[in-house]
């Protein structure tokens, strides 16, 4: 006890001649984490790419942005839980800011964030050129998704806060952000180099840069093709460049693979949810009607890979049912806008397709497994989208034949999920055989398939930015009491009310800018 | 000041009462005819023996005195007209060399003053020394402490007179005659108006002396009624202190703010100094490095983790000195931005044994009024059959309640009818019983004590409860002449089980109780699980809706908290008053955290598991060399010193899911692990210098300079500046001494200025990166570790504060009045701004805000009777601050603090409006002023608005205390006014059909009725926004001391009482909520899910052998 006041005398003495807060630097020096000099921006590409697949916290955009709403809407899922608002059209303010996020979730802390830092810390380092050009990409994909989803969003003066100083960015318009990300992906692709950097913290294709030159391309189409309503030109434009290297089979398919051991953080998004980790979203969560009819119409081999019954038993209990039933000939879809109440116009079990819960169709338990992996981007996505600008504009080959190879695709990509769930190319061929192209409702023909691509990707997102710039396939909208849409299915995410007390002046002229106002009836500016 | 005549003089001899050479007591002339004789003098350059004969001559006085003294020959010059002949006396002889004193018969015998060394003793009524007192010559500023056993020795003149005084006990005034040993017995007096305080680095002064306001409070009126949190029972006490208790049940934490908030983002909790030793006591939410416990946000659902001060354990504090102002505290610097709060902890006193032993009983306060009408259900409906019930869960928006059977969530079919009283039948009665030894003893040259203290709680949340064992061990040693050694040793030990989640409803057994569905008797949720042991939820349509049973009986969080507080002074003073002073204490506790929830939570059945363990260790050392110099009637006092402190906390989080075995709770079991840790330290360096210049003991000047280094604004790669300085000055000047009209006994001006400061939290300047505790099919997850922007060039924030005041005794100081006025205005505040997640950060760390506390404190005391037997004592404190933001960060207007869980209610700073406003929607209006409204006929949303501040602008205690012979009951109410409170309860209310107000236009609407009234509460979220003015019955006391003749004086007092708090609310404007609810005690204003209020009753028994 003596010796403190020996130390503190001499430290007051050495505290006068300033000599002492020498050490100051490295006490204030976070000792368990890294500054710059030692970071390497691989590992900070990693997290934004696993990110994209859904937060770190229990799913928390995926569950309410792809499942609860985008998945409901588009008839791909269906449910009877209440809080699933996105099933009836109801307005949870809560669920549709989800996928942009707050201070902790969503997609600019945990996505934007991440990724923004590694091209400002790759940026004209041509030692780090590729890891440089793949976030580009990488940040197109991201800012696309938001775009599609709200419209204006803060793009250029985003995850720049340390580095610009920019605490209240702007919302950019959803044009000016499109004519980046087609510049961006352009400019990204073309730089690329084969011989160049490893980008080893790439957890989709490992680094394989002629993978990412080829996903590059297939995204840019996507981008390109999302313009067709508003500025053909330059969706032709793009589209002609794109399709000269895109994606050439299933083994090219972009996706993560989750992990188990790292509990939410890592496990698979929408398995989380499904698997009814956060409710009983395993027991009443069941694909649409809409979705199974189709597959039922056109004898589709998918209804037996992706629908099985009997899955669960009970409501309360959430261990599977190993004898659950895959025969396509009972699968059966669950009809959309229902609830649990007793008013006969919406209780499910007023509809003539009820049963029992257990009889409706859930999602595959091999599509849905927490090692799962989360798809991005396919080969027969791309296809069909190649199908679609070579039936509008003549551009990169037959759209039937793309258009086949995008319907075989979707057939037989599944056992990535499962190596269990398998069609033999024969089969998917005299599928597709059976289905030709027919250029006379060739766009219907794409899109629908497109529709039932990505919802067995679990793509929701995707699934309804596509449907609302196509309007394929025609769904017929519920109407429930309360919704917000009076009764049509919804185009947009209102931005967060939170904004309105963090970044208000910027909100207030996003949101008055709308057309059809802030609200989920609004529109963004490629879907007019 | 017309005192200089100094004068020659002639003898008179007076013979004939030469047998009146006895001393007398100066003061005992106030009931003498003659003291209210007066008499007009107008003579100059007079021998002062001549002026003493002109007098005689004038009145019925008469003076003795030996004419060879030559000090009668001085000259004086007098001019005085229709003057008390004491007053004229007083001026006469100041400074003549002579000393008087007057008889009852008007007898004066002159002297020759000699110079005397007086020495004596100082002890208590019951004869226990008191080391440490004060003794000082009237009419200077010189004094000398007592040493441990209470003895002293100072130089004095005959005539003089010394006051006497001690923390805690009325002072007394003694002349000094030629007589050596003095003893002096001082009386305790709790009135708050000791006339010694403990001020700044644990030096006790007088109050006459201090240019700043200070109230000290004595440790008894924190024991006697008592809180778990000591802080909780300083509510109501004190001007400019004001406390709010979280909802956050046992062992929760406690907002304390010094004249308003003294920081736009930072801790505003004041500084606590423990004996020296500065510890500081952030709860969860700013700064605090516990990322579990609740943190304020939106999406929070923890619990209540509690603040380092709850530790302290009441019965071993001797006083608490409440430092409000910069002035008060500057020599603390940077550390003083939000005022200080001294704790001198007890001392061996005299050799006794105490034991105090206090049992109080809880009870919650169901302030709820949900509406009857309506039962569980959807849709205007009653659920159809179980799983319908199930589904529907929480949601009251079913049929009328008529009474018919109807099944429920579990299959069982109850009446459809109103349950009454949930909350009553879901909280117990909990009960605190706390029990503390203390040995003292005293020997030559030293003291020791030793307390034990054993606090054993039964919370009102069911299956929760605080278990504290504390050990005191304080020993004051002298081992050579004028070296005193000061050593103490504390040590906590605290358990809690099962702090109750706040907030958010997942696993919290509050929120979910407070929501039942009108028709669901929470007693009917039992048993909460099912055969397999999994819960049964109430609602599986919303599986967070934990059933509360579950949550309190099946989930797990646990505390643990070993602490020891050590702490070592030791002190020299050389023979000529130069004292060294040396100081080094540690304050170090881990903190064990253990969560869990269960396997078969509806929410996530496979179970979690964190173990959490924390180190703190903050060490703080400090020297200080000082000593008085004396030049005539002129003291200087120079202090110089230099103090070092370092943090240190390290924190390692094991935390695990899906348990392997379920319903074994280890982290072993868990299926898949990750770790996380977490290090930080922070290091300031001081040096500071005092200088008191002392006129008499009349008019004092003090200044300070106090320079930090912080190591939290170093930044690798920047040459920012470490340090700041600190200035302060402050005056008092007693005006009594010149102007004493006859009702005033006492009369003091203080003025004080200075200026202090506050750093940051570590590692604020610079990105940082770190990988997650987990890693995806073996490769690393990376991420920027900070959650806020950094900032590079930080400095420290500044504030300037001016206080003057005036403390005036009246009528025989039967009435006491203190007022302040104080201006504190701050800026380069360091701000956490809340950022749009689009910045790719939560907030940003900005360093330019403004702000402006400014407000009055008053406080009133009165003896409004007082006889043999009867007395009442009667003291209001009021006070009121006004706070403004004056500019936030260049170009930002506004701040966002917290959100409300709703998202519909915010907690923001808006620049030009206090802090803290409440922010809510309000209605949307067309052009003409009409409301706009949505398709469904309810309120579209229209702006966000402010609503006024969360902090409240008046506030006011009034204590009665009472004596009746042995008996005394005393009481206090106390009441704040001008804030506002979201009420989140209020909201959810509205979106289950709780609230009275969702009942009216219901059979109207019919089906879509929910809908209607959730876009309501959505769309006009002001209606939630709440007056939080109250007035309450806070305390009550009723005690009775036995006479010790009773217990043939083996006993030396024993004392039993029975108490009582938050008995009654006397006044409140909110609807379902007490109105001091809160969620955390960083963020006022937000309230959701927390336990509800508490009335307590019991009995305490204060014994001493």
């Amino acid at each position: 006890m003596i010796k403190p006041i020996i130390s503190t005398l001499a430290l007051g003495l050495l505290c006068v001649m300033g000599s002492c807060t020498k050490d100051f630097e490295k006490i204030n020096t976070d000792p368990i984490s890294y500054g710059k000099e030692t970071w390497d921006p691989n590992y900070t590409l990693s997290s934004s790419q696993l990110f994209y697949t859904g937060s770190f916290d229990f799913a928390y955009d995926t569950w309410r942005g792809n499942l609860i709403y985008s998945a409901t809407m588009m008839q791909g899922l269906s449910t009877v839980i209440s809080y699933w608002a996105g099933d009836k059209y109801l307005l949870n303010e809560g669920y549709t800011a989800a996928y942009w996020g707050n201070g902790t979730v969503g997609a600019y802390i945990e996505q934007v964030r991440n990724i923004q830092d590694v091209i400002v810390n790759t940026k004209g380092k041509p030692e780090l050129n590729n890891l440089y050009q793949v976030a580009r990409i990488w940040r197109a994909v991201i800012f696309a998704r938001l775009t599609d989803l709200y419209g204006d969003v803060p793009y250029s003066e985003a995850g720049v806060g340390f580095y610009e100083k920019i605490y209240k960015p702007k919302f950019d318009k959803q044009q000016d952000i499109y004519t980046d990300l087609l510049k961006e992906v352009d400019e990204a692709v073309a730089a690329l180099k084969t011989d160049g950097d490893r980008v080893f913290g790439d957890v989709i294709y490992k680094g394989n840069i002629d993978k990412w030159k080829r996903f590059g391309n297939s995204f840019l189409l996507r981008l390109a093709m999302r313009l067709v309503k508003v500025d053909e030109t330059k969706a032709k434009q793009y589209a002609t460049k794109a399709v000269a290297n895109t994606l050439t089979n299933n083994s090219e398919n972009a996706y993560i693979l989750h992990d188990e051991s790292g509990s939410r953080v890592t496990q698979n998004r929408n398995s989380q949810v499904l698997l009814g980790d956060g409710g009983q979203e395993c027991y009443y969560v069941k694909w649409s009607n809409t979705f199974i009819d189709f597959l039922k119409k056109n004898n589709d081999p998918r209804l037996g890979l992706v629908a099985v019954t009997k899955l669960y038993l009970k409501d309360d209990v959430k261990a599977q049912n190993p004898d659950y039933v895959s025969n396509p000939a009972v699968q059966k879809g669950m009809p959309n806008g229902k609830d649990l109440s007793s008013d006969p116009k919406y209780k499910i079990s007023s509809d003539p397709s009820f049963t029992t819960f257990p009889d409706y169709s859930s999602p595959n338990p091999k599509m849905i497994k927490r090692n799962g992996v989360t798809f991005i981007l396919t080969y027969a996505e791309t296809e069909l989208l190649r199908a679609e600008a070579a039936q509008r504009w003549g551009i990169g080959g037959s759209a039937a034949e793309h258009y086949k190879n995008g319907l075989k695709a979707s057939i037989t990509y599944l056992n990535q999920y499962d190596a269990e769930l398998v069609v033999s190319d024969v089969l998917a061929e005299s599928f597709a055989v059976a289905n030709p192209y027919d250029a006379s409702k060739g766009l219907e023909q794409i899109n629908t398939q497109y529709w039932a691509h990505t919802i067995t990707m679990l793509d929701f997102y995707e699934t309804w930015a596509n449907w609302r710039r196509t309007g394929f396939p025609k769904l017929t909208p519920v109407n429930y009491p309360g919704n917000a849409t009076s009764g049509t299915i919804p185009r947009r995410f209102p931005y967060p009310s939170t904004e309105e007390a963090i970044n208000g002046e910027n909100f207030k002229a996003a949101a008055a800018a709308v057309p059809g106002g802030d609200n989920l009836a609004g529109r963004v500016w490629w879907d007019k | 000041m017309r005192n200089g005549y100094i004068v020659h003089f002639r003898f008179i001899i007076r013979m004939k009462l030469a047998l009146i050479m006895t001393t007398c007591a100066v003061m005992n002339v106030s009931a003498s005819v003659y003291s209210q004789q007066k008499v007009s003098l107008d003579v100059q350059k007079t021998k002062l023996s001549k002026v003493l004969k002109l007098i005689e001559e004038q009145s019925d006085y008469y003076f003795v005195y030996n004419s060879t003294n030559e000090n009668l020959n001085k000259e004086v010059s007098v001019n005085v007209n229709n003057t008390k002949v004491l007053d004229v006396l007083a001026k006469l002889f100041n400074k003549s060399g002579l000393v008087y004193s007057v008889s009852k018969e008007g007898l004066v015998v002159v002297s020759q003053q000699q110079q005397v060394s007086v020495s004596g003793s100082v002890t208590d009524d019951k004869g226990n020394p008191l080391a440490g007192a004060s003794v000082r010559v009237k009419g200077t500023a010189v004094g000398r402490a007592t040493d441990i056993n209470g003895r002293f020795s100072i130089e004095a003149s005959t005539g003089n007179t010394l006051i006497v005084s001690f923390a805690g006990y009325a002072s007394q005034e003694v002349a000094v005659t030629k007589d050596g040993d003095i003893k002096i017995i001082l009386i305790e007096d709790n009135r708050m108006l000791n006339e010694v305080v403990v001020t700044a680095l644990g030096m006790k002064k007088e109050k006459r002396s201090l240019g700043y306001s200070v109230t000290q409070v004595a440790g008894e009126s924190l024991t006697t009624a008592r809180e778990n949190n000591v802080m909780n029972s300083l509510v109501g006490k004190v001007a400019g202190l004001d406390i709010s208790s979280t909802s956050g049940g046992a062992g929760a934490a406690s907002n304390v703010t010094i004249r308003g908030v003294s920081s736009i983002s930072q801790s505003n909790q004041p500084l606590y100094v423990i004996n020296g030793i500065p510890m500081e006591s952030k709860p969860v939410g700013v700064g605090n490095a516990n990322s579990r416990g609740n943190s304020g946000s939106q999406w929070d659902n923890a619990p209540d983790l509690g603040d380092a001060i709850s530790n302290i354990n009441p019965d071993d504090i001797e006083s608490i000195s409440v430092l409000k102002g910069a002035a008060a505290s500057a020599l603390y610097g940077s550390r003083a931005k939000a005022g200080v709060i001294l704790i001198t902890t007890k001392s061996g006193k005299g050799n006794s044994i105490d034991f105090n032993s206090n049992y109080v009983a809880e009870k919650i306060i169901d302030q709820t009024n949900w509406q009857t009408v309506y039962g569980q259900g959807a849709n205007g409906e009653k659920p159809a059959d179980g799983k319908a019930a199930a589904q529907v869960g929480g949601s009251s928006w079913g049929a009328k309640l008529d009474g018919s059977p109807v099944v429920q969530f579990d299959g069982v079919s109850r009446p459809y009818s109103y349950q009454s009283g949930n909350l009553g039948r879901f909280y117990r009665t909990g009960s605190t019983w706390t029990n503390t030894l203390a040995l003292n003893k005293t020997f030559e040259g030293g003291s020791i004590r030793f307390s034990g203290t054993d606090v054993k709680n039964k919370s009102v949340v069911p299956n929760s409860g605080l278990d504290r064992q504390s050990f005191n061990l304080v020993g004051l040693f002298e081992p050579l002449k004028r070296l005193t050694i000061d050593a103490r040793y504390n040590m906590i030990l605290e358990q809690v089980k099962n702090r109750p989640m706040v907030s958010d409803m997942s696993g919290n057994a509050n929120f979910n109780a407070m929501f039942l569905p009108t028709s669901v008797n929470v007693d009917d949720l039992k048993p909460w699980k099912k055969e397999n042991g999994f819960e049964l939820p109430f609602t599986t349509g919303n599986t967070y809706a934990t059933n509360p049973w579950f949550a309190a009986y099946e989930f797990q969080n646990n505390t643990k908290r070993d602490r020891s507080i050590a702490s070592l002074t030791a002190k020299y003073t050389l023979e000529n008053g130069l004292f060294i002073q040396g100081r080094a204490g540690r304050d170090a506790y881990n903190d064990q955290y253990r969560n869990v929830l269960p396997t078969g939570t509806a929410y996530y059945e496979y179970g979690k598991i964190n173990e959490q363990q924390t180190k703190f260790a903050d060490i703080n050392a400090d020297i200080l060399v000082g000593k008085a110099f004396s030049f005539g009637d002129y003291t200087v006092t120079p202090n110089i010193g230099a103090s070092y402190r370092n943090t240190k906390m390290s924190q390692l989080t094991n935390s695990g899911t899906d348990f392997i075995i379920p319903f074994v709770y280890n982290i072993l079991n868990a299926k898949n692990k990750s770790v996380n840790y977490l290090e930080s330290e922070s290091e300031t360096q001081s040096v500071y210098g005092t200088a008191e210049f002392a006129y008499k003991d009349v008019f004092y000047l003090t200044g300070s300079l106090r320079s930090d280094w912080y190591s939290t604004l170093a930044t690798p790669g920047y040459d920012n500046k470490l340090n700041s300085v600190y200035p302060s000055v402050s005056g008092s000047f007693i005006f009594s001494e010149y102007f004493k009209p006859s009702w005033l006994s006492y009369g003091k001006l203080r003025a004080g200025f200075a200026q202090v400061g506050q750093a940051t939290d570590p590692y604020q300047t610079l990105l940082n990166y770190n990988f997650r505790g987990e890693n995806l099919n073996g490769a690393p997850l990376g991420s920027i570790n900070n959650r806020n922007i950094p900032n590079t060039s930080l400095k420290a924030s500044i504030a300037n504060e001016l206080e003057i005041g005036a403390e005036l005794r009246l009528l025989n100081d039967r009435v006491n009045l203190d007022l302040t006025w104080y201006n504190k205005k701050s800026k380069n505040e360091i701000i956490f701004n809340t950022t749009t997640p689009a910045t790719g950060y939560a907030a940003a760390v900005l360093n330019s805000g403004e702000m402006q506390n400014k407000g009055f404190e008053a406080l009133l005391s009165a003896t409004i009777v007082k006889t043999e037997n009867f007395k009442w004592i009667s003291s209001l404190n009021g006070s009121y601050n006004d706070n403004k933001i004056i500019s936030l960060a260049d170009g930002l207007k506004d701040q966002l603090v917290a959100t409300s869980r709703s998202n519909v209610g915010f907690i923001m700073n808006k620049v030009g409006m206090s802090a803290f406003q409440v922010m809510a929607y309000d209605n949307k209006y067309d052009k003409d002023g009409n409301i706009v409204n949505l398709a469904d006929g309810s309120p579209d949303r229209g702006e966000l608005k402010a609503y006024g501040s969360a902090m409240n602008k008046w506030f006011a205690g009034w204590n009665n205390e009472f004596n009746y012979k042995n008996f005394n009951l005393s009481f206090l109410i106390d009441g704040k006014w001008g804030g506002k409170l979201f009420s989140a309860t209020d909201y959810y209310g509205y979106i289950w059909g709780l609230h009275q107000n969702t009942v009216e236009r219901r059979e109207e609407i019919g089906r879509a009725a929910a809908k209607y009234y959730e876009n309501t509460a959505n769309n006009v979220s002001k209606n939630f926004v709440n007056s939080a003015d109250f007035i309450k019955f806070r305390q009550l006391i009723i005690g009775y001391t036995f006479p010790t003749a009773m217990f043939n004086n083996k006993i030396k007092s024993l004392n039993v009482s029975v108490v009582g708090r938050n008995l009654f609310t006397l006044m409140r404007k909110t609807d379902n909520i007490d109105p001091e609810s809160s969620y955390n005690a960083t963020f006022p204003g937000l309230e959701l899910g927390g336990v509800p209020a508490i009335r307590t009753f019991g009995a305490n028994l204060s014994v001493k052998f």
